[in-house]
């Protein structure tokens, strides 16, 4: 007969769930309301989704830092709450962006702001563990959420777009789970922790297993941070994918990879296994320089900015090879300042949306929809172009700023040479961002009807670009308290 | 007033901002006033400034990122101080001679903003400071170049943004290097050129470190094989491109020559000595004889603005007070010299809608005004003496006799070349009888034009004749900067026991390096 089992609440220690909890009892909410009162409009669930997620970004700024809870599965440390905070930042700002002044299919339904909110509630468990099973729980919850999202934009290339993403994201599962597997089986545990402790002891052999495991890993995660080669969906995913949905899945998703990125792979770079290193950094690099001489030659601005977004996490695999806790800061920092910025650019072509494509046969927004925009549309042409010349990494905005902190963490750890690459796409990718500003400042005009521009623009887009800009252009003076507080973090969880 | 500076830099960019409310009709006369009050305001920082004091002056300093020792931190001393005049008083009149009126309030507004850049690269002590504003200065040329050009402006303003850029990053790394062997060094984050300035760096270090500032600087400048971007850029840029692009941005790079190679890497300084001065040789040499072969006044004027900026690099790496002192009146001497020249073509310009020296012959007799100043801006070009080409060329190639005589006879040669084509494109275009009929109804200058020139050519003879007031202060810092490195090389040579490359070089840096010429006899 089985013993009854004992366990004390306060040793269950609950505070470390409530920022999921509240995410999935809002989506919960969510479907009752529908339930109990139909065709309400959709800006009530905008509203109440992002206080829900304020309530969640407050309870996770409550933590206490290195907590652990839920049968120790559950780890609140700084990386775990940095990345909370910006995927509820983002998430916030996502979603005032359904109200737009067109009407777009997937809003309609309830169901779309619960899915939303049950796909933060899985990026949440992602980053706030180092249980393999738990991050592989919040992996998918938040995939097959957001598959759904995608598709119900309802149009045929958004079918292709979430069915694409869906089989690779099935593959990427797969993989993660046999990587799973082999630690397991090596280890007999399923916390990161763990299992770098009993690697460490069994002295790294032998090798050829933790080998597979950490190509499986590799893998899995390549193609949720779109590395190169395992990047080949991004592209036709953001193009099928309404703009708002791309942006954020450009960052949000991304960020919730890199913090399982660096629980997995720092302790075996620290470790001095250098392959996992070195191939880390064949691919990083691989990912920056490919995208981006990719990106070069695309006709659409919303697939240069996939490529572009690409290539970000190609540079940003680089602070996760130097891994010193000021790359690591460096990283968070530049999501932080990223997410404005890409958000930004992604709601510039959220509001000049049309129902039917107009320039061009194929593509929603292609390079000549805005040529001559200054004329025509000043000041949403100078704000596209603020947005282009911090992604470019132009002082002083956000971008830069991120920038420098990586190079200077490559520097730091004798990188020179990955510094001085770095340096140079930086250079290769002001053509394609250029490219744009060409068109909207050098060109003459495709057309004169100004609200071409802004057909989908209504009060809450422009809040959230006005938000997003001001972001940008005045980052120089809150970079350093972000900074510090982000170096805080990190020192404190051992990264 | 305790925050000239920041009001010099940041009062540009809130007017541009403003600017946005102005009525696109009274745009340009909101700019002029504004460009007018900053040169006020430069003016008076200039009477303000104590000539005496070698030191960096108005310096004024607030944190931005303190863990990682990035400051706001301004100041100027003697080096700076004609360039930001020479800044504000160049966007001023540039301004002044404006003719497009095409989509003008955009232009306008951007030069506001890139007066703003220019300021802010001259007044900055912080590396990252001083790289904010330098990248910022391109992406208003961009704009002006690429809206406002000839029919191939795009490609130019591409080319010019993406070759600064990628050098200008390269240096970024630099930067963070120094500053990551500064923390080394410390325990503290600095990017402070005064800290750098005093952080004695190991020889090798000083070499790579002055390669990697040398490829930011040197495209900017633009040395010999880096200046391809240049003819471009001017032949497809509107006058008032041309004319900021000639009298202030390429001064930003033997500026950083000055500011950052010189001081920091005094003895890598030396070490490159020669394969600069060749460099810098062919780049007079090379451009003039292109400049020969143009058919395009503007082209002519461009390359010799690039050959010009050749005798500049040599004086800056002449290493002792008379050549560097040259060097440095001689970028302002050139900053209003090739400005002037420029709004000359494009006054031209504006009336045939031609720069082809073939439309033209025998304007002398239609336009006497217009020739005139012609003419004496290009004299000054040439550097006949008493005018303000002349002191400044003069100096730097006397500065470098003392370090080659070889390359200065050379180099000194060439400047009878830049006469044969200066004054080829002078007779072709003013002497001889008028052969196109069509130019006889050309109208000389106008009331605008001439208000704008008139101050240039006063200028130019004022500085020719009694050059002392700028001179002063300029040699002064020149003085201390001089003898800063003189100490640091010394500071080195007590390093180093048995590396006999570095000793050599050390030896040689001490040889070079002299604060006067005349020092045995004090």
């Amino acid at each position: 007969m089985l013993e009854p089992i004992n366990v004390s609440l306060e040793s269950l220690n609950l505070g470390t769930l409530t920022p999921m909890l509240i995410a999935i009892c809002g989506a919960l909410a969510i479907l009752i309301i529908d339930l109990i009162k139909k065709d309400l409009d959709k800006s009530l669930y905008v509203m109440l989704g992002i206080l829900i997620l304020a309530v969640d970004l407050g309870s996770v700024l409550g933590q206490q830092v290195n907590v652990r809870g839920f049968f120790d599965v559950m780890l609140m440390d700084g990386i775990a709450i940095v990345s909370q905070v910006i995927i509820l930042v983002g998430s916030i700002i996502f979603l005032p962006l359904a109200l737009g002044k067109k009407r777009f299919h997937e809003y309609k339904y309830p169901e779309y702001f619960a899915m939303f909110l049950f796909m933060v509630a899985g990026l949440q468990f992602m980053v706030a563990t180092d249980n393999l099973i738990l991050i592989f729980v919040g992996l998918e919850t938040a995939s097959l959420a957001l598959y759904t999202l995608i598709a119900l934009h309802n149009r045929e290339r958004s079918f292709e777009a979430a069915i694409k993403y869906f089989t690779m994201g099935a593959l990427a599962a797969a993989f993660y789970a046999l990587g799973s597997a082999i630690l397991y089986a090596l280890t007999g545990s399923v916390e990161i922790g763990q299992i770098a402790q009993a690697l460490g002891d069994r002295n790294f052999e032998p090798i050829v297993l933790i080998l597979a495991a950490a190509i499986f890993m590799i893998g899995a995660l390549g193609f949720k941070l779109s590395m190169v080669p395992f990047h080949t969906w991004t592209p036709d995913v953001y193009e099928g994918s309404s703009a708002p949905l791309a942006g954020y899945m450009s960052i949000m998703p991304k960020v919730a990879g890199f913090v399982v990125a660096i629980r997995l792979f720092e302790f075996m770079i620290q470790s001095g296994i250098w392959w996992v290193h070195d191939t880390l950094m064949v691919i990083a690099v691989l990912t920056m320089v490919l995208a981006n001489i990719t990106a070069l030659v695309q006709n659409d601005v919303k697939r240069m900015l996939a490529f572009s977004s690409i290539s970000h996490a190609g540079f940003l695999m680089l602070a996760i090879v130097i891994g010193t806790t000021k790359a690591n800061s460096a990283l968070f920092l530049y999501f932080a300042l990223f997410m404005f910025t890409n958000m930004g650019a992604f709601t510039m072509l959220w509001i000049s949306r049309h129902k039917s494509n107009k320039f061009h046969n194929r593509y929603d927004h292609p390079f000549e929809k805005f040529a001559g925009m200054i004329r025509i549309q000043p000041v949403g042409a100078v704000i596209m172009a603020l947005f282009m010349l911090s992604l470019a990494g132009i002082p002083p905005f956000s971008l830069f700023w991120g920038k420098i902190y990586v190079i200077s963490a490559a520097v730091d750890s004798h990188y020179i040479t990955l510094a001085i690459i770095m340096a140079l796409n930086s250079a290769i990718a002001a053509y394609y961002y250029l490219k744009l500003i060409v068109y909207m400042f050098l060109k003459d005009p495709a057309q004169n009807d100004g609200t071409a521009y802004v057909k989908n623009a209504s009060k809450s887009l422009q809040t959230v670009i006005g938000i997003c800009a001001f972001v940008t252009l005045a980052s120089i003076m809150f970079v350093g308290p972000i900074l510090d507080t982000i170096t805080y973090m990190m020192q404190v969880s051992g990264f | 007033m305790d925050h000239i500076l920041s009001v010099l830099i940041f009062l540009p960019a809130v007017a541009g901002i403003l600017g946005f409310l102005v009525d696109k009709n009274s745009a340009k006369t909101y700019a002029i006033t504004v460009a007018a009050i900053e040169f006020v305001i430069s003016l008076w920082l200039w009477m303000s400034f104590d000539g005496t004091n070698s030191g960096l002056q108005f310096v004024e300093m607030f944190p931005i990122v303190s863990s990682f020792g990035i400051n706001y931190y301004v100041g100027v001393d003697g080096i700076s101080l004609f360039l930001i005049v020479l800044t504000t008083f160049m966007t001023m009149i540039s301004l002044m001679s404006l003719t497009i009126t095409d989509n003008v309030k955009n232009l306008v507004l951007s030069v506001l903003f890139l007066e703003m850049t220019m300021v802010g690269v001259f007044v900055a002590l912080d590396a990252i400071l001083f790289y904010v504003f330098w990248e910022l200065s391109l992406v208003p040329m961009l704009y002006i170049i690429g809206a406002w050009g000839g029919p191939r402006r795009v490609y130019a303003a591409i080319k010019f943004f993406l070759y600064t850029f990628a050098g200008s990053l390269i240096m970024l790394v630099g930067m963070l290097v120094m500053a990551y062997l500064y923390y080394e060094a410390t325990g503290v984050w600095s990017f402070e050129i005064t800290e750098w300035h005093k952080f004695v760096l190991p020889f090798e270090y000083q070499l790579w470190l002055f390669a990697a500032f040398f490829i930011g600087f040197a495209i900017k400048v633009p040395m010999f094989p880096f200046h391809t971007w240049l003819p471009y850029a001017h032949g497809q840029a509107p006058t008032i491109g041309s004319v900021i692009l000639a009298a202030v941005l390429l001064k930003m790079g033997t500026y950083g020559f000055v500011r950052f190679s010189l001081p920091m890497f005094p003895v890598a300084s030396v070490y490159f000595i020669m394969p600069i001065a060749i460099l810098s040789l062919i780049m007079i040499v090379y451009t003039a004889m292109v400049a020969y072969a143009q058919k395009d006044i503007k082209q002519v004027i461009a390359y010799s603005s690039v050959s010009h900026m050749g005798v500049i690099m040599l004086g800056l790496f002449a290493m002792n007070a008379e050549g560097l002192g040259g060097s440095i009146f001689l970028m302002i001497s050139h900053g209003i010299v090739s400005g002037a020249l420029f709004m000359l073509v494009g006054v031209i310009y504006d009336r045939k809608h031609t720069k082809l020296m073939s439309e033209f012959g025998g304007l002398a007799s239609v336009m006497p005004k217009y020739a005139t100043i012609f003419g004496i801006m290009l004299m000054a070009s040439v550097g006949l003496p008493l005018t303000i080409g002349f002191v400044g060329e003069f100096l730097s190639l006397l500065g470098f006799y003392n370090v080659s005589h070889t390359i200065t006879l050379i180099a000194g040669l060439t400047i009878i070349l830049g006469a044969v084509y200066m004054l080829t494109l002078y007779k072709k275009t003013f002497f001889g009888p008028v052969e196109h009929e069509e130019n006889r109804k050309l109208l000389d200058l106008n009331k605008v034009e001439m208000a704008s020139l008139a101050p240039l050519v006063a200028v130019v003879i004022w500085l020719g004749v009694y050059p002392k007031p700028v001179l002063e202060p300029i040699d002064n810092s020149v003085k201390s900067l001089l003898s800063f490195m003189e100490e640091k090389t010394e500071a080195l040579e007590t390093r180093y026991d048995n590396s006999d490359e570095a000793l050599e070089a050390i030896e040689e840096a001490k040889n070079i390096i002299v604060v006067s010429q005349n020092r045995e006899a004090e």
